[in-house]
């Protein structure tokens, strides 16, 4: 008989004890000191069929468009101080300037502009507040990349996987990753659950595993009875809750009859707390960490990464600015506004040098994890000061197995960012021609790809 | 460009485009929101009492309205203070298994599950949560079985019948158990024969049912798209989530079965029952610190220079001195409105806060005892430095927070957006001006003025209570405060000085009375009233004011309403 941890009034933490696997594992991810990892693996998606991968970013508030667009032309441009970081990526990016966000309907400038990012499509009626004569809910739709999950159907443990630093309560100012209507993914924000939820299975003895798998499997079956017993006690309206459910559960039975996948664990170091505002750089690189480690190994391969939230008010002391939401309303003669707003901008830049240097030091078939990928790093508005929609700053890299022609700078006339989410899923391998009720047109985004 | 200086940002709330000077208004002068039409913002009209309606006591309004819509409530998960209280009170484990549970989301002030679905992120922190307790659970199995473990299945079974039934809240239907017990069975079998593992991996599975998780309610038998009633079970549900916070109880249950919550009489007999249960203090705790926002006050954030005392620590004594003040007054009080917004006195026994009021605890006090506090610093729940700290700047106060507070929360006033493209940065701190003189564009520029000549007079008023909610007589600069204030727009309207004056004129108003009960009705259901609500909201009201602002009868009403006691089907 498997021998049992002893519930121990004295241990602070409740979770995990027997059950679980986790619970033997608790201390491998606190050894070691917070440093950045390079995974050692050759990714186990790898070789000539290596798939590919869609990552979002999100960084809040706006940008200034002067200090983030470049200078010269599509094929010879110029990097200015937002995005100078990146440099050394510029072959592997496009950079869209022109895009624009339709906002319609229901909601302000920071709800519609971060529901709308990645779904393209108008709030719902709601109970959030937040006016232009009406009280918004959450999106009316599913987000790009949940569409893509739906239209793929990878074989992989998760469909996706949703990482957020310090994302805040669960309203429309703090998702942007949808299901579908009224149901907002929310992300992980504790990277120690994270590690828990990806990682702690590997290593496990696997007659332990094995124990724990059964186990939920018959747990599992009960509630997916439940719930489809209760579903069919519905006949609309809160019938699409319980679905949800059942679908989630569906992909928990899923995962739970997979074999565990050959991975390295991240060593990381989760002694703080992950919520303090000082700490919001450390869980950003903590979480990219395990991002680009889960790509790697093919738990997923389509990931996401929200910073902070719309209307962040993230103070940035680590490169000497304030509050992020109240400096991006000063005025544009305010030259702190204009230093800070750039350092805060200029700092994600560099999260963002960091998630693509650990992609591209995955090697994968001829070429890298970052090759075989696209990332697409957005924001829900343009400029906090003019809470405006256009020009909302894009920028992609990796050229998805080389189906995007990089290295280059594109500029569109207010087009609308629909097309862009068009092309990301037509890239991805997903038929789709039209994403989105806010794009008069459809198709996807000329000249980027299409 | 023109520096605009409007309705400041609140963690979440605000950045909200369009502060339109022309004020829109409707017949009271305030919407009630675009879902709210059942506004009772002038009090005095009720007609809910048409003395027409079914079963109702013509002395009771709150109970007519039987023949009128009510609006509809949607399935809703527990909240994670649900979940806890109802692991509590179902297995005797305490609380901490939801502290990685993904937000809860808010209706309004209040948290409430009852729009977003689940995704599943947060189905695996219902399973981590369910392993938990049930490995908690069955560590010592002579405390968690009502029989021998030797009797083995059948004890098993014995507790699996009644721990299930408690745990769905509601008697089983047929097949249910035999298929928690197989679930039994089943982790038996892998647990090499130890039936500790079997009744760890039922546990786990029953409170990963939909039964648990959620508050079902279909209404009797025949569910449609009319009114129909709750069940007694799911009545039973809803007056203890309501009521405490928690699951029902063994007497609650035994009123479902018996039929006792059918007619009015049997809910006001549980109803009195469990408002004067020590159960209630979750319930008027957690509307309370909800209500006013200090509920997460541990993330306020102070600068730490200025207010170097100020830590999560204190943060956590004002919030829980919040909820103590108001079980006070409920319990030892008299229980009114009028003594929760106005009473000087705090029931803290934390010394570092009694230093922040600036008392000492006398000699020989209790713990829990109230100590009474200067007449012309404090009064009531509004005074309160958790109040008072939760709606300010890190660095200063924040007339435009606490103002919003007041005219939303106080007064359920809804109040137009900003424009989207001004500047809402506070002005910062000045060493020769006052707070008031540096929001002085607010009203001075006509396209801020409309909304905020609505709002900065009210937070002016509380000038005298710091950024972390200390009494003070001079500002950070020297200057000395000026806490001149003015209520607009309601049936107090007039100027005042201070928090006491301000607090004494809200305890009058009807305004606010019905405002309280509108929010208490929000709490309750865990929605937003709407018109279809109408009638018993009127009615909740009238029955409030009548009873001279009691609040336990206030909360008797809203249990006896046709709204909580009625569903619509599943529309």
């Amino acid at each position: 008989m498997t021998k049992r941890r002893s519930p121990s009034t004295a241990t602070p933490k409740r979770k995990n004890r027997n059950f679980s696997r986790r619970a033997l594992l608790g201390s491998i991810g606190a050894s070691a000191a917070l440093a950045p990892f390079i995974p050692l693996l050759e990714s186990q998606a790898g070789g000539d069929m290596a798939p590919k991968r869609l990552v979002l970013l999100f960084s809040p508030n706006g940008s200034l468009h002067e200090r983030w667009a470049p200078t010269g032309s599509e094929n010879d441009f110029q990097l200015r101080e937002i995005l100078s970081p990146l440099e050394a990526y510029k072959d592997q990016m496009c950079i869209l300037d022109g895009l624009e966000v339709i906002r319609q309907g229901l909601g302000d400038g920071h709800q519609m502009g971060m529901a709308c990012l990645w779904t393209g499509n108008q709030l719902n009626p709601g109970d959030f507040g937040g006016g232009n004569g009406g009280s918004a809910g959450w999106a009316g739709a599913a987000s790009i990349d949940q569409a893509i999950v739906q239209a793929l159907n990878a074989p992989t443990p998760y469909n996706s996987l949703e990482f957020g630093v310090q994302n805040g309560g669960a309203n429309n100012w703090s998702r942007m990753i949808y299901a579908g209507s009224d149901a907002p993914v929310a992300a992980e924000n504790n990277p120690e659950e994270m590690f828990n939820r990806l990682f702690a299975d590997l290593g496990v003895d696997n007659s332990e595993l094995q124990r724990i798998k059964a186990e939920r499997r018959s747990v599992l079956d009960l509630v997916h009875g439940d719930l489809e017993s209760l579903s069919g006690r519905y006949s609309s309206g809160d019938k699409a809750k319980v679905d949800a459910h059942l679908e989630a559960v569906r992909e928990i039975e899923r995962r739970n009859d997979l074999a565990t996948p050959t991975c390295e664990q991240p060593t990381q170091d989760y002694g703080f707390n992950f919520d303090a505002n000082e700490n919001f750089p450390a869980v950003s690189r903590l979480m990219i960490d395990q991002m680009v480690m889960a790509l790697a190994c093919d738990l997923t391969r389509v990931a996401s990464l929200q910073w902070s939230r719309s209307v962040s008010q993230t103070e940035f002391s680590w490169v000497g600015a304030g509050r992020h939401h109240d400096l991006s309303h000063l005025g544009d003669e305010d030259n702190t506004m204009v230093t800070e707003i750039t350092a805060i901008n200029q700092w994600y830049a560099e999260e963002v040098k960091y998630l693509l240097d650990a992609m591209a030091a995955v090697p994968e078939g001829d070429g890298t994890m970052l090759d075989n990928s696209l990332v697409v790093w957005g924001n829900e508005l343009s400029r906090g000061n003019s809470h405006g929609n256009h020009p909302v700053p894009f920028v992609t890299f990796g050229s998805a197995g080389g189906a995007i022609q990089t290295g280059r700078y594109l500029t569109y006339d207010r087009v609308p960012h629909n097309r862009l989410l068009v092309s990301m899923a037509q890239i991805m391998g997903a038929n789709i021609e039209s994403f989105g009720n806010n794009d008069p047109g459809s198709g996807g985004l000329q000249g980027f790809w299409s | 460009m023109r520096r605009f200086m409007l309705l400041s940002a609140a963690v979440g709330l605000w950045g909200l485009p369009g502060c339109y000077s022309g004020f829109s208004a409707d017949a009271n002068g305030f919407g009630a929101g675009s879902d709210t039409a059942a506004d009772s913002g002038d009090g005095n009209d009720n007609d809910g009492g048409d003395g027409d309606g079914g079963d109702g006591d013509p002395d009771d309004p709150a109970s007519l309205c039987m023949d009128a819509d009510v609006g509809v409530t949607s399935l809703r998960r527990l909240t994670a203070e649900q979940y806890d209280h109802t692991i509590r009170d179902l297995l005797g484990l305490d609380g901490g298994y939801t502290a990685e549970f993904s937000p809860d989301e808010r209706i309004g002030a209040f948290k409430s599950n009852g729009n977003a679905a689940v995704v599943e992120l947060q189905v695996e922190e219902y399973m981590d949560a369910a392993e938990a307790v049930a490995t908690d659970a069955v560590a010592d199995l002579t405390q968690l079985l009502p029989c021998e473990a030797s009797e083995g299945d059948t004890c098993a079974e014995a507790f699996l019948a009644d721990f299930t039934m408690r745990a769905y809240r509601r008697p089983l239907e047929a097949g249910e158990l035999d298929r928690v017990l197989d679930v039994y069975q089943s982790g038996k079998e892998t647990g090499d024969g130890d039936m500790q593992a079997g009744l760890r991996v039922a546990i786990a599975g029953v409170l990963q049912s939909p039964y648990f998780l959620y508050h079902v309610e279909f209404g009797r038998p025949e569910a449609g798209d009319e009114l129909v009633a709750l069940t007694g079970y799911e009545l039973a549900s809803r007056l203890s989530y309501f009521l405490w916070d928690s699951m029902p109880d063994d007497a609650l249950f035994q009123a479902a079965a018996s039929g006792e919550l059918e007619d009015a009489d049997g809910v006001r007999a549980q109803v009195d029952r469990m408002i004067a249960s020590p159960k209630a203090q979750d319930t008027i705790a957690s509307f309370h610190q909800q209500w006013l926002g200090v509920d997460e006050l541990e993330h306020a954030e102070k600068d730490p220079e200025l207010y170097p005392s100020y830590d999560t620590t204190l943060a956590a004594s004002m919030k829980q001195d919040v909820a103590s003040f108001a079980q006070w007054v409920i319990n030892e009080g008299d229980g009114t409105l009028d003594q929760l917004l106005t009473a000087n006195v705090t029931v803290s026994d934390d010394p570092r806060l009694h230093e922040v009021y600036g008392v000492v605890a006398p000699a020989g006090r209790l713990p829990g005892e109230p100590i009474e506090l200067p007449a012309d610093e404090r009064a009531g729940l509004l005074t309160m430095p958790g109040v008072m700290a939760e709606h300010a700047h890190p660095d200063q106060t924040s007339p435009i927070l606490r103002g919003v507070l007041l005219r939303q929360e106080l007064l359920c006033q809804v109040l137009p957006p900003p424009p989207p493209d001004v500047d809402n940065v506070p002005p910062s701190p000045s060493p020769d001006a006052t707070t008031r003189e540096r929001f002085h564009q607010h009203t001075a520029d006509p396209a801020c003025s409309g909304c905020h000549v609505q709002i900065d007079p009210l937070g002016f008023g509380l000038e005298a209570y710091d950024s972390m909610g200390a009494f003070r007589t001079n500002e950070e600069n020297g200057l000395p405060i000026d806490d001149a204030g003015e209520v607009v727009l309601s049936d107090v309207d007039g100027e005042f000085e201070g928090g006491p004056e301000l607090a004494a004129k809200l305890a009058e108003s009807q305004f606010v009375q019905n405002c309280v009960s509108r929010q208490w009705f929000r709490y309750a259901l865990g929605r937003v009233e709407t018109e279809a609500d109408t009638c018993a909201v009127d009615g909740i009201s009238e029955a409030f004011t009548e009873s001279g602002r009691d609040v336990r009868v206030l909360l008797r009403e809203i249990a006896l309403s046709s709204a909580f006691r009625f569903r619509k089907g599943d529309a």
